[in-house]
């Protein structure tokens, strides 16, 4: 079994550090306009998110596993509800690789694999390496073509 | 036969009053604005700009018309369409899930029909034809379901099975949809033949006259058990905008239907006890109407439902005012669920439902009723004769599962109590412990959910059921899995249980989520999880080794 990259926590905090602000924001506004909020309720919320975020962020990537199995990719992951799935190889529509701004500044790549299936339709890899992410990809995109059957769709 | 096809003519007049009423509004719309908001102009403008604006729209529909082509091509389906950007589709027969038809009151006056084409991809209709005449509508419905068949078939490379493969490809050439549906025969369709394409489907001398083989009609009894058996909450939103666009005849009849029953004369002069009985007449009254047109609508669908079957497509018509037909192919159903309700479970009916991939006029997106209503016995022995599955022995999920719906359902009862204590200290609302009444269901509750779970692991099909009020056993061929996993919650975890969600290309719904076995033992969860993948990789080699096998037997009724 495969863990993420350890800088994904960096980009899971930043992420809810980002959520938080907004959040504080939106207070502020709610503080400046409709009625007023006391400054501790404001940067004790923001602290809060914030710190369910920081646990949340390592927790996950505490269980995030995923492994190349004989006939499927399989994942691990979850904090709340723990989630095992399994992608049949021949069931995989396409693959991309997918990065955004923080993670990129990272360094950090995505793998995300479609099926035709229509929940899990598109099942994300977060938090691999460029190169991680490309060999991934490769490999993801031979076991499908190799398994060749149709579609079923 | 490649030629370029324009819409029914009577279509241009149609999208270009369409054109013209858009085009009419909106110098309305904008002069309010500006005169309104930003003081430019005067209303008056409006007078002069509408009918220039109509001009405009209907010379856009009539334009839209004129560069509006559809044409079946060898291999494709292409529509193109745009008059300023143009955007020319070209859907593989391969790829098509289904094609419906579908005919309103005014369009079966002047025998048109819009013809709709549903692929897998995409949460929308990739092709809708509006409106088209109604024998080019069973023309394209055809063909399009013959092509398909062709595609399918030529798609599978030549081997030692080539000889079986030919016969049933001069099968698929034979037979047309979208005819009306003949009288059940007994006669056997399709002898072999000695041809080879498409061409030759007119010349064959055959006793078959093209019509497709009736597999099942429902019988005006059954028709009438349904229409009473279901109850669609879409009928009750209906009933809501309706009120408030119509809010004050909607009232004059709710105080007129309570008066007798001593509700107050006028909505402004009332005292407390006439009140509370015209909240609780109007409560029984919107249960009452809201039933009756629950049943109308169904009845309107589902009058003169018909399927029946024509070579591997499964193709069905159905509707009172509406008419609706389509075509299933039967290798693109997904998986089949029988449904029944706690009324329907008493009097031992239920239906039948083939989901595919793609979308449908059916408010339960690609899911179709194969059967809307028959004896349960029936039902079953179709839904075991179309996906060849053995009759399934039920394993249900631990006693531990009901404890967690019992703790469940007290939550739930603790916090409507409390919301009764709340509202007793805003309102003069006395004894709000009485509502503690409500733990009294929670164990029934528990316990119903709970004997309505149960799962089979099939040799070839995974079989679930799951739900009280609308119970559904869905069968699962391992071929159609796309995912599995296995989810835990943190309540879950504790106990050691696990859901399975079995995924299917099946389209997303809200109303039918993916199948789901709840609540087993973490154990069997993983084993259902493995033993699937196994399957799978086994359906698919036998598949490989077998090509002709198509997973659902079309004749199975």
């Amino acid at each position: 079994m495969e863990a993420l990259h350890p800088r994904i926590r960096i980009l899971w905090i930043a992420q809810r550090a980002i959520t938080a602000l907004v959040l504080g924001l939106v207070i502020a506004a709610v503080d400046r306009w409709v009625i007023a909020v006391p400054t501790v309720i404001i940067l004790g919320t923001v602290a809060l998110v914030l710190a369910l975020g920081i646990v949340y962020a390592i927790l996950l990537y505490g269980r995030w596993r995923f492994e190349l199995q004989d006939d499927a990719l399989y994942l691990e992951r979850g904090v709340v509800t723990f989630v095992e799935t399994a992608v049949p190889f021949v069931r995989v529509q396409h693959v991309d690789t997918q990065f955004g701004p923080i993670e990129r500044a990272l360094g950090l790549s995505s793998v995300v694999v479609y099926t035709a299936g229509s929940r899990n339709a598109d099942v994300r890899v977060p938090g691999l390496t460029p190169e991680r992410a490309r060999k991934l990809q490769d490999t993801l995109r031979n076991l499908a073509v190799e398994s060749e059957a149709d579609d079923a769709v | 036969m490649n030629t370029p096809h324009h819409l029914h003519p009577l279509s241009a007049v149609t999208i270009a009053l369409r054109g013209g009423f858009i085009g009419f509004t909106i110098p309305f719309f904008l002069v309010s604005i500006a005169s309104g908001i930003f003081d430019i102009g005067s209303p008056a403008w409006g007078l002069y700009l509408g009918p220039v604006g109509f001009a405009i729209g209907a010379g856009y529909g009539i334009a839209y018309y004129y560069r509006f082509e559809y044409e079946l091509t060898e291999n494709t389906f292409d529509v193109s369409s745009g008059v300023v950007s143009r955007r020319s589709r070209e859907i593989p027969y391969r790829r098509i899930q289904n094609v419906d038809v579908r005919q309103g009151v005014l369009a079966r006056l002047l025998n048109l029909a819009t013809v709709s084409v549903e692929t897998a991809g995409g949460g929308d209709t990739e092709a809708t034809l509006s409106f088209v005449s109604e024998s080019e509508a069973n023309r394209l419905q055809r063909d399009i379901r013959r092509r398909t068949a062709d595609r399918g078939d030529s798609s599978i490379p030549t081997g030692p099975e080539s000889g079986r493969v030919a016969k049933t490809t001069t099968e698929v050439s034979g037979l047309r949809a979208g005819d009306p549906l003949p009288e059940p025969r007994s006669a056997h369709v399709g002898g072999p033949r000695s041809s080879e394409g498409a061409s030759d489907e007119v010349s064959e001398p055959s006793f078959d006259d093209g019509t497709p083989d009736l597999l099942f009609d429902l019988k005006p009894r059954e028709l009438l058990l349904y229409s009473f058996t279901t109850l669609r909450p879409a009928a009750a939103a209906g009933l809501f905008a309706l009120f408030f666009f119509f809010s004050e005849s909607a009232i004059d009849i709710l105080l007129t239907t309570a008066r007798p029953f001593g509700g107050p004369a006028e909505l402004t002069e009332g005292t407390t006890t006439s009140y509370g009985i015209l909240g609780l007449v109007s409560i029984i009254n919107g249960i009452v109407v809201t039933y009756a047109v629950s049943v109308a609508y169904t009845f309107a669908t589902y009058y003169g439902f018909r399927l029946g079957r024509a070579d591997e497509d499964f193709v069905y018509e159905r509707g009172l005012l509406q008419r609706y037909s389509g075509s299933i192919p039967a290798e693109k159903v997904q998986s089949v669920t029988v449904t029944d309700n706690p009324v329907q479970r008493a009097i031992e009916y239920a239906g039948l439902w083939v989901e595919t991939a793609g979308y449908g006029p059916d408010t339960s997106g690609g899911s179709k009723s194969a059967v809307p209503l028959a004896r349960s016995r029936r039902v079953y022995t179709f839904a075991e004769n179309l996906t060849n599955v053995e009759t399934p022995r039920f394993t249900s999920p631990p006693p531990l599962a009901r404890r967690r719906y019992l703790v469940r359902y007290s939550i739930v009862a603790a916090v409507f109590v409390a919301l009764a204590f709340g509202l007793s200290l805003v309102s003069p609302l006395e004894r709000w412990y009485l509502a503690a009444i409500v733990f009294g269901v929670v164990p029934p509750a528990a316990h119903l959910k709970y004997v309505h779970l149960g799962y089979y692991v099939g040799d070839d099909h995974l079989v679930i059921r799951r739900g009280f009020w609308r119970r559904r056993t869905t069968v699962i061929p391992y071929y159609r899995v796309q995912t599995i996993s296995n989810r835990r919650s943190i309540f879950q975890r504790r106990l050691g249980l696990t859901s399975v969600v079995v995924d299917t290309a099946s389209s997303r719904t809200f109303a039918w989520a993916a199948p789901t076995i709840y609540d087993i033992e973490l154990e069997n969860g993983r084993a259902v999880a493995s033993t699937a993948r196994e399957r799978l990789q086994t359906a698919l080699s036998e598949r490989r080794a077998n090509e002709d096998e198509a997973g659902f037997s079309v004749d199975f009724t």
